[in-house]
């Protein structure tokens, strides 16, 4: 701000010093210099060869799993080149391309993606690729230009409020709760029941994080001084439900 | 500082959590209705968590 001030009010442009440009500097801005469609590339590639390579090039796999993959491969690889042509608007099609060619692969080679061959860490690495890479499409790109030369980075910006502490726990928890919960379930035999696991995995998990965080947030809302019992009695309903199936587990206990 | 309901809360959380795999273990075992119980306690859990939760701030 000073120094901005000095060129303004002089006319003056002044020599800015030079901040030394380090190498994470440099490798953010030859990633940000690139589009968005090129940064989901790489953890495209990575899901492509964790979930869609195994399962062209595994036995009995015909000639067209083997071409959709490359088909998938040759789609990522444009979105890239397209994106630098023709701008966000390849963006679409590089990715229905994507996962459409993946996902033909997968049809004509059934047992590539068969639970029995896949183990839980093979699982996870497709799971964690086709996370990341929905996460960089759906993300707005990471865009070094927009930075004003104006600002110098030596003086650091002064916080507007302080961040509150303490929710950290909470959402490192519900993270780690949410990342356990897809441990489970990893031996069905049968495909679909296999899905249905992780899809239920992935809802229990959400639900999890989404009551952690609405429980950390709400401790910095305007606190209303209610005794503990008013505050247990707003949760009665859910309480007196949950007595409900507690007593009709322990009546499906006895029975045996 | 922390008062009971918050501590309810976070503990209906950890319950909720544990329901939530013993339903998904039920359920990879093809127990279905065993599934179904322990995914509901699972919810009730959460819901009752939340509100508990959200009781003591002013909407």
């Amino acid at each position: 701000m000073k120094s901005f001030q000095q060129s303004t009010s002089s006319g003056v442009e002044p020599a800015l010093p030079a901040a030394p440009a380090s190498l994470a500097r440099r490798l953010y801005e030859r990633v940000s210099s690139v589009g968005s469609a090129a940064q989901a590339s790489v953890p495209g590639a990575y899901a492509w060869a964790a979930t869609v390579a195994p399962a062209a090039w595994s036995r009995g796999s015909g000639a067209l799993a083997k071409a959709a993959a490359l088909l998938a491969l040759v789609a990522l690889a444009a979105g890239w080149a397209g994106e630098r042509r023709w701008g966000g608007r390849f963006r679409p099609a590089s990715l229905w391309g994507f996962v459409l060619a993946s996902a033909l692969t997968w049809s004509v080679a059934p047992m590539g993606l068969a639970p029995l061959r896949i183990d839980a860490a093979h699982g996870l690495a497709g799971m964690l690729g086709w996370a990341l890479f929905a996460l960089a499409l759906a993300a707005p790109s990471l865009d070094g230009r927009s930075q004003s030369e104006l600002v110098v980075d030596a003086e650091p910006l002064v916080p507007r409020r302080r961040l509150a502490r303490g929710d950290a726990p909470y959402l490192v928890g519900a993270a780690a709760i949410a990342a356990s919960m897809q441990l489970v379930g990893w031996r069905v035999a049968v495909a679909e029941r296999a899905l249905l696991v992780r899809f239920v995995a992935l809802a229990a998990g959400l639900a999890v994080i989404d009551a952690a965080s609405t429980i950390a947030l709400a401790r910095h809302a305007r606190r209303v001084t209610r005794a503990p019992r008013i505050r247990l009695r707003a949760a009665m309903a859910a309480v007196v439900l949950l007595g409900i199936l507690a007593l009709t587990g322990l009546l499906f206990v006895l029975r045996g | 500082m922390i008062q009971l309901p918050d501590a309810l809360a976070i503990s209906l959380v950890v319950g909720a959590a544990a329901a939530f795999v013993l339903g998904e273990m039920a359920l990879a075992d093809a127990e279905d209705l065993r599934a179904i119980y322990w995914l509901a306690v699972g919810a009730v859990c959460v819901t009752a968590a939340v509100q508990m939760g959200r009781s003591g701030a002013r909407t």
